[in-house]
């Protein structure tokens, strides 16, 4: 074969799988073990450079840091020489009111030797959307097949009252005959539930054919057990009439104690936050959904406080990034004592933390932003002999039973009033204003602002 | 059409990218892909050619966002001239943007250039 034939076929061929590479439909990036980036396909590009929190694909880790700031952790932590470090861990973006717009990314990282790793990122918003339907139907196969040791089987009446005692009430929650009237919330520990969830799960029987909640539930002598609880329409209510106390519902409470350790193993890898195991983004995102609308079809308002630590770049800086990590586990620490059961507490990102309060006016949620800050304040964080103390500003915003809004416009608000408690000193705690976003000159994020 | 060669800032560069022959698209020092109302290239100089590693008949006539530049299909870029396409508005803006060109991530800007009176409309990148 003459010379320039062979160069040619190999200049035809290189550009072949030079486009080969452009035109895969999945994200490839090869990086170093510190995130530095190789190389690197168009579709990365395509889902990275909108994160990119300086506009750049210089590092891997970096482009995540909003998102996932825990990768460049989780990497350096990996105990093996090569293999596989995620696989299919998803990412979840800021919920996008656009259409099309990614809100789910999955991310494989797999380590190639101690200086080199692949990464795999796809866009998998659709995929994640058809999955969670189909989980609401395992749940329920489950709650059907699961052995169950014993249960209590209960009829309320269309306002949530018990109608009847029986037996199995006595085994599983040791409550007498008294309880016959109350609201089935006596069996949920007082932070646990609200007026609003006790109907809310009422209706979401009526519309789905069933509703069920997991956690932990009270008996008569105060002490909780793990359990399941069920509740369903009954299917014959009308002959009952218009009586408000008829039976309208039956409710299953299933101890499940024993099952506790593997489903909340489970819950943990996919809903909880590496470093400090509060809720992670993914949990704070599908909570705030459920809120909405709950709040759509029986308004009520919805509080949101975001938290972010006081110059934390510094304490990393002086005290290195695991005195930092302790800090931030401190402050999850805090966060869990402050607030009620029924409130999602979320990291989001860095130092960047949201608690969602459900049928929470403003006075109550600037209460406890308040209480929750004062606290901080207080703490010493022991780090290799330092007594680290450290401060936290916050920022509250509530959409009000007659507001319409999404959780974006509700982000975006707490977000404001965070700019303007950072901007006045820090340590303090700011409630949002609609002067705040008249004034539209804060800045969209403030999670640099330190 | 003046002699000079125009620049990657030149005021109503459309107009005169519009009126060059590919011969003089091919002189220019930036990069230049021009695409149709569906989104089809229809112009790709040497310079954008040379940087990306593709010669003109693999990208003549293929769909931009997905088959060309999937790297620009998102609210940054794609959703721009879609936008401006539904508004039949005026598109000229320049913005940072990171480039996969040969794999390698390339700091560039990019000008995005519509109008509602010429059917194509440009992407230019220049190395920053």
């Amino acid at each position: 074969m003459p010379f320039d034939d062979s160069v040619e076929s190999l200049r035809a061929e290189h550009e072949a799988l030079m486009q080969f590479l452009y035109l895969a439909p999945v994200g490839l990036v090869q990086a170093g073990i510190d995130g530095e980036i190789v190389m690197i396909n168009p579709i990365s590009a395509q889902l990275l450079m909108p994160l990119s929190p300086d506009g750049c694909l210089t590092n891997l880790f970096t482009a995540l840091e909003g998102v996932a700031p825990e990768l460049r952790l989780q990497c350096a932590q990996y105990p093996q020489p090569n293999g596989m470090v995620f696989e299919g861990q998803h990412i979840h973006l800021r919920a996008e009111e656009r259409r099309g717009v990614p809100q789910i990314l999955s991310f494989t990282l797999l380590k190639l030797d101690e200086a080199r790793v692949m990464a795999v990122i796809q866009d998998v918003t659709a995929e994640v959307r058809r999955e969670r339907q189909l989980r609401q139907s395992d749940a329920w196969l489950n709650a059907i097949l699961t052995r169950i040791s014993d249960y209590a089987l209960a009829a309320i009446d269309c306002e949530g009252r018990l109608c009847d005692w029986n037996d199995s009430i006595a085994r599983v929650t040791g409550f007498g005959e008294h309880i016959v009237g109350s609201p089935y919330s006596i069996f949920y520990p007082h932070d646990a539930m609200t007026g609003e969830h006790l109907f809310d799960r009422l209706r979401e029987a009526d519309a789905n054919g069933w509703s069920m909640d997991e956690g932990l539930r009270l008996r008569a002598d105060g002490s909780q057990f793990w359990c399941s609880a069920l509740i369903a329409p009954l299917p014959d209510r009308e002959a009952f009439g218009d009586d408000p106390s008829a039976p309208a519902y039956c409710l299953i409470l299933r101890d499940i104690s024993d099952k506790r350790a593997a489903t909340e193993k489970r819950r943990q890898a996919a809903f909880c936050d590496h470093l400090t195991s509060l809720a992670n983004r993914r949990a704070f995102f599908e909570a705030a959904e459920l809120e909405l609308e709950r709040a759509a079809h029986t308004p009520r308002s919805l509080a949101l406080i975001v938290f972010d630590a006081d110059h934390f770049k510094q304490v990393n800086d002086r005290y290195g990034h695991p005195a930092g990590d302790r800090v931030l586990c401190d402050l999850a620490n805090v966060l869990r004592d402050t607030f009620r059961a029924v409130d999602t507490v979320a990291r989001l990102g860095g130092e960047e933390f949201a608690v969602l309060l459900p049928s929470t006016g403003i006075d109550q949620a600037l209460a406890s932003a308040e209480r929750l800050r004062l606290a901080v304040s207080t703490r010493l964080v022991a780090a290799d002999g330092a007594e680290i103390a450290y401060t936290v500003s916050a920022g509250v915003a509530v959409l009000d039973a007659t507001a319409e809004g999404n959780i974006d416009l509700l982000i975006k608000r707490a977000d404001e009033a965070l700019y303007i408690a950072k901007a006045q000193g820090r340590n303090r705690v700011a409630s949002w204003t609609p002067e705040l976003t008249h004034h539209a000159d804060t800045p969209q994020r403030s999670r640099h602002a330190g | 059409m003046t002699s000079a060669t125009p620049t990657f800032d030149a005021r109503g560069l459309a107009d005169i990218l519009d009126a060059s022959s590919p011969e003089q698209l091919d002189a220019l020092d930036f990069g230049v892909i021009g695409f149709d109302a569906d989104s089809k290239v229809q112009r790709y100089n040497a310079f954008e050619s040379q940087a990306a590693g593709l010669s003109p008949q693999r990208v003549i006539g293929e769909p931009l966002f997905t088959n060309v530049a999937p790297c620009l299909n998102n609210f940054m870029v794609a959703q721009r001239f879609e936008d401006a396409a539904f508004d039949a508005s005026e598109l000229d803006d320049t913005i940072d943007y990171v480039l996969t060109l040969r794999m390698r991530p390339i700091k560039v800007k990019l000008r995005l250039l519509a109008s509602a009176d010429s059917t194509t409309r440009y992407v230019l990148v220049q190395r920053r």
